[in-house]
């Protein structure tokens, strides 16, 4: 094994590509994507759809048999896309807890809920049939289901949605994992369950003392929840530091609007972007330069024929790839 | 008990209502359409040289000088005590006489149906989890071919290699059951073969794609996520949710089935409902040919209930009502 | 391509790769270019097949050479051999097997043809009305194709062919009569889901008479889903019709017909199995064929559907 990241790394990835099989030549989805989460911190993946946030999520679960992925991804320190495709489904299955956008369609309508959060426990770690109903139930209290005894038997279609995403919540702490993904886990919710849904998130990774992935089209659901903000554009990371230096003096030109557009958020979202599956066309024709010049209002011919480098900052903990960056005069203030 | 048994008890007869349009319209177009049938049915029984006189009183015997109306009507009436008349030829009860041949027909039916779906649903199940690999292409260019051969191809083929270049099985001839079962085995085998092939090619479609739409459902991919086995994900996530579709198809395809059985009842000479409709209507036989015809809505009628009962088995979000 | 490039002589200087890619690309065999739009080379091979086979059907009197379906042209059961007449055999009583298959495929495609254009012609008619004004014209086109599902064609068919004797005109109106119900429900389902729509309400509200509504208006959109399922019924009227014609119910006697064909040859079957070949192949080839067109409609519409 090559040098061991640092004891409290959980998840770490390096150079990550994608490439999904496609006619005429395949699409790159991901370009060379790179970030760590530690024990106890929590990192807030943001991006417009189609940006790429759902692929790199899949890409590092291992959920896309059909495409290309180059870069290692490390998970406590094991390089889990170079096992074997059933090795690998468990090391994830067991370190990793997830919860996706659609509570509705999240749970099977055709199996008891406690089944459905007890499975991967009794396979992965081997609990008995009593042990894992035990902690299923446990769970089911610790995310605030009431009359946890008797949700334990009942099928999905009794519950709503808000419920449906505490159950997913309960299901993905059932193997103790050491990651927690939540994957637009709160789009799909109304507003108010959305907070509560959130604050659950926040709690329980404290709590548990586990690191958190936080993916969303929405910077107000990372602000104050999570200690690092990755910023996705067209595949690329753009842009990457600590959350509230991000939101204070952002760099490329790409978060500086989306913040500057933080009360109609959603209005870009709806213009100009496609998603990667609706519309591959836009990412398999994707400009050479910065995926962001055609919609930059600084860009220059530069900008749309050479791709940025990453730029670093001084205390290398905030970084991003722009030609032209906002101005840095406010960067001084760490 | 009961009470849980009534909910059920409504639906069912829901669908009986329902069938009885269905089942009235069929059996007073068949009367209808006899009434057109050319030479008389008198003329048959009595022969060219009877005289007309021989033959009028025939057809007041029998009824068959009444409007349409009136003739069927007399026949539902009969219906409703469960008299369908007697025979022309031999003055048997046709009741009796097809309760024999109906459970022929209907052991073949289900067994082909039972076979294609030991072999189409894992297959189906298989193919559909590794979609666009080697096998999975095989069973689908064998599954279309198999769907372009007609029955009554397949039941020539299938004869001549087992009866006669094999000489494996026989090429005519039936035992019951219930007097032999070996010999009924015997028997049976070569039309349940010519049977099977159709339906599971249309099977194994029908289920590959339910099965494929539902390992694109979110919740697959959740139990993916979850790292758990490809067979474990099939067999507690997929098969279950994809049944009620599959069921479905598998009812409408009783009525090609049966179809299917007339043509492999007359080629082996297997006394079923389908060997019995072909005498019937060589030799106007019209009481066999209406009750065939009554019992074929009712099977169908009865199939769907059964259906019906499968979905609230299968789906828990399926109340009865 | 890759095929091709493999098979490339060992001897030859290598060419640069990119040239080397571009003339294998450019020596491709046609058949990747002989597609439907969207389709793959089978589904092209299939619809070609279908056209030559109406074309043979439709000018099959002007083959020269070819014999008379129905009269002796050489010893009977005689074995395939290279002669045009004698390429599948001859029959039991020595009549050109190839002449009765293509003059069968002529009985078999036009009793198909007007058996969809009746069934198509009432069916569009009456499931556009049952669509349109619902009510008991609705419920008596769903009581209608309720219960022709219910029965096994070849019932239908046997109990109206009894009735009436059988013969072209009796078999083409009887296999008419099946799918009325299919594709009136067609055309009902695509009726109700048009007539929500902004632009019937728009012309509507215009003052667009019922008669322009459902023919200028609504019609033309009904035109895709009718035509993706007509192969495939076509296919079940071909089985259905050669099940009848295998069960001696079919066209009268020496009409060809290909299930009579296969009939006959089935006496003979343990002595001179290769005469079965010919109308065999030709029905299940046919049936294969309007299968996979009527798939490939199916697919395009699907996927247009999901686009629009």
């Amino acid at each position: 094994m090559a040098a061991s990241p640092e004891p409290t790394t959980v998840l770490a990835c390096e150079g990550i590509c994608c490439h999904l099989p496609a006619e005429p030549r395949p699409v790159q989805v991901l370009h060379g994507i790179s970030f760590s989460v530690s024990r106890r911190t929590s990192l807030g993946i943001v991006g417009e759809s189609g940006a790429g946030k759902s692929m790199l999520i899949k890409t590092i679960m291992g959920l896309n048999p059909t495409a290309r992925i180059t870069g290692t991804v490390r998970l406590d320190g094991t390089d889990v896309a170079s096992l074997a495709e059933k090795k690998r489904n468990a090391v994830i299955g067991r370190k990793v807890g997830i919860v996706f956008q659609n509570p509705m369609t999240s749970l099977n309508p055709f199996v008891r809920v406690g089944r459905q959060i007890e499975e991967h426990a009794r396979y992965h770690l081997g609990l008995s049939r009593r042990e894992a109903k035990e902690r299923a139930i446990e769970l089911l209290r610790v995310v605030g289901i009431a009359d946890p005894e008797e949700c334990y038997s009942f099928y999905p279609h009794h519950f709503s949605g808000g419920m449906k995403q505490r159950i997913m919540i309960a299901t993905a702490l059932a193997c103790e994992p050491d990651l927690l993904i939540a994957d637009e886990a709160t789009t799909a919710l109304d507003v108010t369950v959305q907070k509560e849904i959130l604050d659950l998130l926040q709690v329980i990774q404290e709590e548990r003392q586990m690191a958190m992935i936080l993916v969303t089209h929405n910077l107000g659901i990372v602000a104050g929840r999570t200690d690092e903000v990755l910023v996705l554009y067209g595949g690329h990371v753009v842009e990457h530091g600590p959350t509230d230096r991000v939101f204070a003096t952002p760099r490329h030109r790409y978060t500086a609007a989306l913040l500057s557009a933080m009360p109609q958020l959603d209005q870009p979202a709806h213009t100009r972007l496609a998603t990667i599956p609706g519309q591959p066309p836009n990412l398999a024709n994707a400009p050479k330069g910065c995926p962001f010049a055609p919609r930059c209002p600084v860009a220059t011919a530069d900008c749309h024929e050479t791709m940025p480098v990453m730029t670093v900052s001084a205390d290398g903990r905030h970084r991003f790839a722009c030609h032209f960056p906002v101005a840095a005069g406010a960067e001084a203030a760490p | 008990m009961s009470a849980g048994a009534l909910p059920y008890l409504k639906a069912i007869s829901t669908r009986l209502l329902a069938g009885i349009p269905v089942f009235i319209l069929v059996t007073f177009a068949a009367t209808a359409l006899s009434s057109l049938a050319p030479g008389s049915a008198a003329q048959l029984i009595l022969g060219e040289n009877a005289s007309s006189q021989q033959i009028a009183e025939l057809n007041a015997a029998y009824g068959y000088d009444l409007p349409v109306w009136e003739r069927y009507f007399k026949w539902l009436g009969g219906v409703v005590q469960g008299d369908f008349g007697r025979t022309l030829f031999s003055q048997q009860s046709v009741a009796k006489l097809l309760v024999d041949r109906a459970a022929v027909t209907f052991e073949i039916a289900f067994l082909a149906m039972f076979v294609s779906f030991i072999i189409a649903v894992p297959l189906a199940l298989y193919t559909a989890s590794h979609p666009g690999k080697l096998l999975d292409t095989v069973l689908r260019s064998i599954a279309s071919v198999l769907l372009s051969v007609p029955t009554f191809v397949t039941v020539v083929l299938l004869a001549y290699i087992f009866a006669i270049v094999l000489r494996w099985l026989p090429a005519t001839g039936w035992e019951n059951f219930s007097d032999d079962p070996l010999a009924n085995l015997w028997y049976v085998t070569l039309p349940v073969l010519c049977l099977a092939p159709h339906q599971t090619a249309y099977l194994y479609r029908v289920a590959r794609g339910e099965f494929l739409a539902t390992l694109q459902e979110d919740f697959v991919t959740v139990a993916r996520a979850k790292g758990m086995p490809l067979s474990y994900i099939l067999l507690r996530h997929v098969l279950r949710p994809s049944l009620p579709q599959v069921l479905t198809v598998l009812g409408l395809s009783m009525t090609y089935l049966l179809g299917g059985s007339f043509i492999v009842e007359s080629y082996f000479a297997v006394p079923g409902i389908g060997w019995t409709i072909l005498s019937a209507v060589n030799s106007h036989d019209f009481p066999v040919v209406q009750a065939i015809l009554s019992l074929t809505v009712a099977i169908f009628v009865v199939i769907f209930i059964l259906v019906d009962l499968g979905y609230t088995l299968i789906d828990p979000r399926v109340d009865v009502s | 391509m890759t095929g091709a490039r493999s098979r490339k002589p060992a001897g030859k200087p290598v060419a640069d790769p990119q040239s080397l890619s571009e003339a294998v690309a450019a020596a491709r065999p046609r058949l990747s270019r002989l597609r439907l739009p969207g389709g793959t080379p089978v589904e092209a091979v299939c619809a070609a097949f279908l056209l030559l086979l109406v074309l043979l059907a439709l000018f099959v009197d002007f083959i020269p050479g070819l014999a008379s379906p129905n009269f002796p042209y050489g010893d009977f059961s005689q074995p395939p051999d290279l002669t045009l007449n004698g390429i599948l055999g001859t029959d039991a009583i020595g009549r050109s097997i190839l002449s009765r298959v293509l003059y069968g495929a002529r009985t078999s495609i036009s009793i198909v043809f007007f058996a969809t254009l009746i069934s198509l012609g009432f069916g569009l008619l009456f499931g556009m009305v049952a669509g349109f004004y619902r009510g008991s014209v609705e419920r008596a086109v769903d009581l209608y194709a309720n219960t022709m599902a219910s029965l096994p064609p070849i019932l239908v068919i046997l109990a109206l062919v009894a009735s009436t004797g059988s013969s072209v005109f009796t078999i083409t109106v009887a296999l008419g009569i099946l799918d009325i119900g299919t594709y009136a429900r067609v055309a009902k389902g695509g009726v109700i889901s048009q007539s929500n729509r902004d632009y019937i309400l728009a012309a509507r509200a215009m003052g667009a008479s019922d008669a322009r509504l459902l023919l200028k208006e609504i019609l033309p959109n009904l035109v895709p889903a009718l035509t993706a399922i007509v192969p495939t019924l076509m296919a079940g009227l071909i089985i259905t019709e050669g099940s009848l014609s295998f069960l001696g119910y079919g066209i009268p006697a020496p009409a060809p017909s290909w299930g009579g064909m296969i009939a006959s040859s089935t006496d003979l079957l343990s002595r001179y199995p290769l005469l079965i070949f010919g109308p065999v192949l030709a029905i299940v080839i046919t049936v294969y064929a309007l299968n996979t067109v009527g798939d490939y409609f199916a697919r395009r519409l699907s996927s247009r559907e999901r686009q629009g």
